[in-house]
């Protein structure tokens, strides 16, 4: 039989490498360790030192701990979806899913900005030009719209900045959800459903971290959008006005540029982001933290993306809301016979495949389905 | 208005919470003696297989019962005192209400054998028998660990509780069951059988009948299933009868003897059905039918005036017409809410509507809707396997069930379904052929599955008499 459903049970919550044991622990140490090694090699005084990562990247001979880390991190999501597929790959929209997604991270968040310098340009000082990362986009990579890298990269590439970001990402969340980037294409989303996902159940759903993920997460978006906004008008005011042009962008630490850098990009996204995965599940980062994400859920909340429910069969298991890896409560709206579409939703399509009464499907339908309305058993008023 | 609530199932929890959100002054008290918080009973098995823990099956968060304003007494109900209003309790000065709810769910049938009752026997319906089952399969809770306040009930429960804990007999076995043994084959049954396979162990499997699940599936069907089960490593023993569960010399289970012989058994799990919780209900003048069930009204009240039933424990009618106990998820979550409408003072009625159900027997998922294996008069089969290609391997079946010319069920393995779509085409009163036509706006498969193709000489087939399987006289099609 051509199985679409969860394979066989699951022994999660025996393996202690999985439920926040030691060895989860240990984990969890080596990432921040290594990630605070990568994001603050200029500070710790590593340089030169057994512990700089730049000198192991000379060594593998890459030219920037950056590509040492794409190289890592493309390991670690073929590793991760071999350990998923041998899981889950019995249902096509795994395969395909991962599929697609480690295709992505290995050719264009890898070899595309690997050689694409030795083609374009011989001259290493221009290599940053062409290190071009097709599968980010702002508010994500936040410096693609900045006013310096569109006026610096080959005009395609600021043309596919502007476009992918503002035009292609917003319209393709409102026709297929925002999964068509956080589970198809992102390399955050790639690491956290391959590497990440012995962890996906460790996810909180609880109401409190909800709340917490509302907040947060639009506050990142709104800070994403508005220094994004200011890195513009220093652009045109700047060189009239030093005070604020040092505020915005003046190289020093607390300059908002360098601030958002930091806390948002090497703190938020890669220490705390990825170094919990083992204890907190692997899209801390995602659900509460990135500024893509919120902007996506957004049009896939107005958009046609939604998992319809089907009415009454739903035994209340939980299996849906355990292995949500957004945290979602998905239970309680199949419970209550409620198709839903969620912001934070990143439609890994988890919920569904575990479902062992079939009664989720993730759909992009213009229109309810009829027997939606056909809710509860039919209770008659005399 | 104290009303007081018999239960902590989901009949139970889903009529308190419809109270509470009508009547934010009521006096909502909730006696449940198996656990302190609402948990999925359907959920036993991926507890058990360390797939889920006990917190992921509790459907609210703990602090609903706070939030909510539930009083909740921890203890078994004893009886009832019709003309007193009163509960007696175990242990616990009685309980006094204006209305009550009898939501006290159903209880294992205990095997008839000789040797039911000796050690390393069990069922798998309680909390209890799940922890039973953990330390004998696993030897003790998984990491999620052991339901809060697990014990509390157990100096006060008397020995016909079904809650009581059950020893395990691990350590004297030096580990897990040699010979496992799982009777009865029906869902939990099979349940039993998946995590026993899950945790490494190779079950024996004892159907009595001739084949698997004979009330929903045809012998088709349960042939793929049965293939299924023993292609995981479940010796199945289809059509044989347990005579008795023999002693070890040590009070505990040591081989099961049926009419194919006797062979060795170190840990039994009975699964022949559950009967209504509610032989504590017997004298209290609340009427009980002949199966045990508390005979309900329309609006689910009893015998007596303010005093309702829902849930496993309640005989209601069923689309039928018959009056029977009716021991699913989505019934009893309907009728906690109609009970608790009814005690609202609405005019309701309990209209159950035409069977759908859906299970998943080891990998395979199965749907239903509407009448399957009844033996109607006049009744004919559509039945249909659906091959990868010509010749190979099985990718699902469906079968449509006739009576006449108008469709009255589906039956279907190995493909998600939407039974809402099929319910509806029921009571349209479609023919084969429209249903056919149609097939695709019911089909429920996740994204990227292939849709079913149905060859045009499958389709032109016409549809067979069922093989009779018994002589029970035929009943007639239904009226809805
Ligand atoms: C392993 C298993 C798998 C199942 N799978 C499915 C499925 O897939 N689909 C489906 O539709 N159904 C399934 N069922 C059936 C389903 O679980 C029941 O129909 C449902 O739980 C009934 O709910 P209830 O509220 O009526 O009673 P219960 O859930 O049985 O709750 C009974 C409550 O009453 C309390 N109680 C009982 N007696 C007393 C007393 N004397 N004093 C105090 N308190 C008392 C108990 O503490 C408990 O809180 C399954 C059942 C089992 C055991
Ligand atoms: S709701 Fe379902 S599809 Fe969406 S993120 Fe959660 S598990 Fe994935
Ligand atoms: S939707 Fe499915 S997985 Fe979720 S609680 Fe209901 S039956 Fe379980």
């Amino acid at each position: 039989m051509e199985l679409q459903g969860q394979n066989g049970l699951l022994a999660t919550f025996r393996e202690p490498w999985r439920t926040r044991g030691g060895v989860a622990y240990a984990v969890a140490g080596a990432l921040i360790g290594f990630y605070t090694l990568l994001y603050f090699r200029d500070h710790l005084g590593v340089a030169g030192g057994a512990l700089d990562p730049e000198a192991w990247a000379a060594a593998l001979g890459l030219r920037s701990r950056w590509l040492l880390y794409g190289a890592l991190y493309s390991l670690a999501m073929i590793g991760g979806a071999a350990y998923y597929l041998r899981r889950h790959g019995n249902a096509r929209y795994n395969r395909w899913r991962i599929g697609v997604n480690v295709g992505v991270q290995v050719v264009l968040a890898f070899t595309l900005p690997l050689v694409m310098p030795y083609f374009f340009t011989g001259d290493p000082g221009q290599f940053w030009k062409y290190e071009y990362y097709f599968s980010y986009f702002w508010p994500l990579d936040w410096y693609k719209l900045h006013p310096g890298s569109l006026q610096n990269v080959p005009v395609v590439f600021a043309i596919y900045s502007i476009v992918g970001a503002l035009v292609a990402a917003p319209l393709l969340a409102y026709f297929y959800g925002k999964r068509w980037y956080c589970s198809w294409v992102c390399g955050c989303g790639g690491l956290a459903n391959t590497f990440g996902d012995p962890w996906r159940h460790l996810t909180s759903t609880s109401t409190r971290s909800w709340r917490f993920e509302k907040r947060a997460v639009h506050t990142i978006m709104f800070l994403a959008i508005a220094s994004t906004l200011l890195l513009f008008l220093d652009h045109l005011v700047g060189d009239r006005n030093a005070t604020f042009h040092r505020l915005i962008d003046g190289g020093q630490w607390w300059s908002m540029k360098s601030l958002y850098g930091y806390v948002v990009g090497a703190i938020l996204a890669g220490v705390i982001g990825t170094g919990l995965y083992p204890l907190l599940g692997p899209r801390v980062w995602c659900r509460n933290f990135c500024p893509m994400a919120a902007l996506l859920g957004l049009f896939q909340k107005l958009g046609r993306f939604r998992i319809t429910v089907k009415p009454d069969m739903c035994i209340s298991c939980g299996n849906c809301t355990t292995y949500c890896e957004m945290g979602i409560d998905v239970r309680s709206y199949a419970q209550s016979n409620e198709s839903f579409t969620r912001a934070a939703c990143v439609g890994c399509g988890m919920c569904a495949h575990v479902c062992p009464r079939g009664v989720l499907k993730l759909e992009n339908a213009p229109k309810l389905q009829a027997d939606k309305k056909r809710t509860g058993l039919p209770v008659v008023n005399l | 208005m104290r009303v007081v609530i018999i239960g902590n199932g989901v009949a139970g929890i889903e009529a308190a919470l419809a109270l509470r959100a009508r009547e934010p002054a009521w006096s909502i008290t909730i006696v449940s003696e198996e656990s302190d918080h609402f948990f999925s009973r359907t959920a036993l098995m991926w507890v058990l297989s360390g797939q889920l823990s006990h917190r992921c099956i509790e459907p609210h968060e703990r602090d609903l019962y706070a939030r909510m304003r539930f009083e909740r007494v921890r203890a078994r109900a004893l009886g009832v005192d019709a003309a007193l209003r009163q509960i007696r309790l175990a242990g616990r000065p009685p309980l006094d209400f204006d209305q009550l709810l009898i939501a006290c769910g159903s209880r294992p049938r205990p095997g008839p054998w000789p040797g039911a009752e000796l050690d390393g026997v069990g069922a798998f319906v309680s909390l209890q028998d799940l922890e039973w089952l953990e330390a004998e399969l696993h030897g003790g809770p998984s990491r999620g660990g052991r339901p809060p306040n697990p014990d509390a009930h157990v100096a006060l429960a008397p020995a016909d509780s079904p809650y009581r804990p059950r020893t395990s007999l691990r350590a004297r076995r030096g580990g897990p069951p040699r010979h496992p043994v799982v009777i009865g084959g029906g869902l939990i049954g099979i349940e039993a059988v998946e995590v026993m396979l899950a945790a490494g162990l190779r079950p024996r499997f004892y159907v009595r009948e001739d084949s698997f699940w004979p009330v929903a599936l045809d012998a088709r069907e349960a042939a793929v299933v049965t293939e299924a089960l023993r292609a995981h490593g479940a010796d199945v023993r289809l059509g044989e009868h347990v005579e008795a569960l023999v002693d070890d010399g040590q009070g505990a289970v040591g081989a099961v003897r049926s009419d194919a012989g006797e062979e060795p058994c170190d840990l039994c799990v009975v699964a022949i059905g559950v009967e209504p919780n509610t032989g504590w209900l017997v004298g209290s003048g609340v009427s009980l039918d002949a199966r045990g069930g508390v005979v309900t009204s329309e609006r689910l009240e009893t015998s007596v005036e303010g005093i309702y039933a829902a849930g496993d424990c309640a005989a209601v009618r069923w689309f039928d017409g018959t009056t029977r106990p009716e021991p699913l998820w989505y019934t009893a979550r309907a009728q906690g809410r109609v009970a608790a409408r009814a005690m609202l003072g609405d005019s309701v009625r309990y209209d159950r509507g035409p069977w759908f159900n859906s299970a998943k027997l080891m990998d395979l998922e199965y749907t239903t809707a509407g009448l399957v294996n009844q033996h109607m008069e006049g009744e004919h089969n559509w039945f249909f396997e659906e091959r990868r290609e010509a010749g190979g391997a099985l990718r699902s079946t469906l079968r449509v069930v006739l009576a006449g010319e108008r469709v009255v069920g589906f039956n279907a393995l190995g493909r998600r379904w939407n039974h809402a779509v099929w319910v509806r085409w029921i009571e349209e009163r479609r023919p084969l052929g429209w249903v056919l036509d149609h097939l695709a706006e019911a089909a429920f498969d996740t994204e990227l599955v292939p849709p079913l193709v149905i060859p045009r000489e499958a389709r032109e087939r016409a549809p067979e008499r069922p093989a009779t399987r018994s002589n029970e006289a035929p009943v007639a099609a239904p009226r809805y």
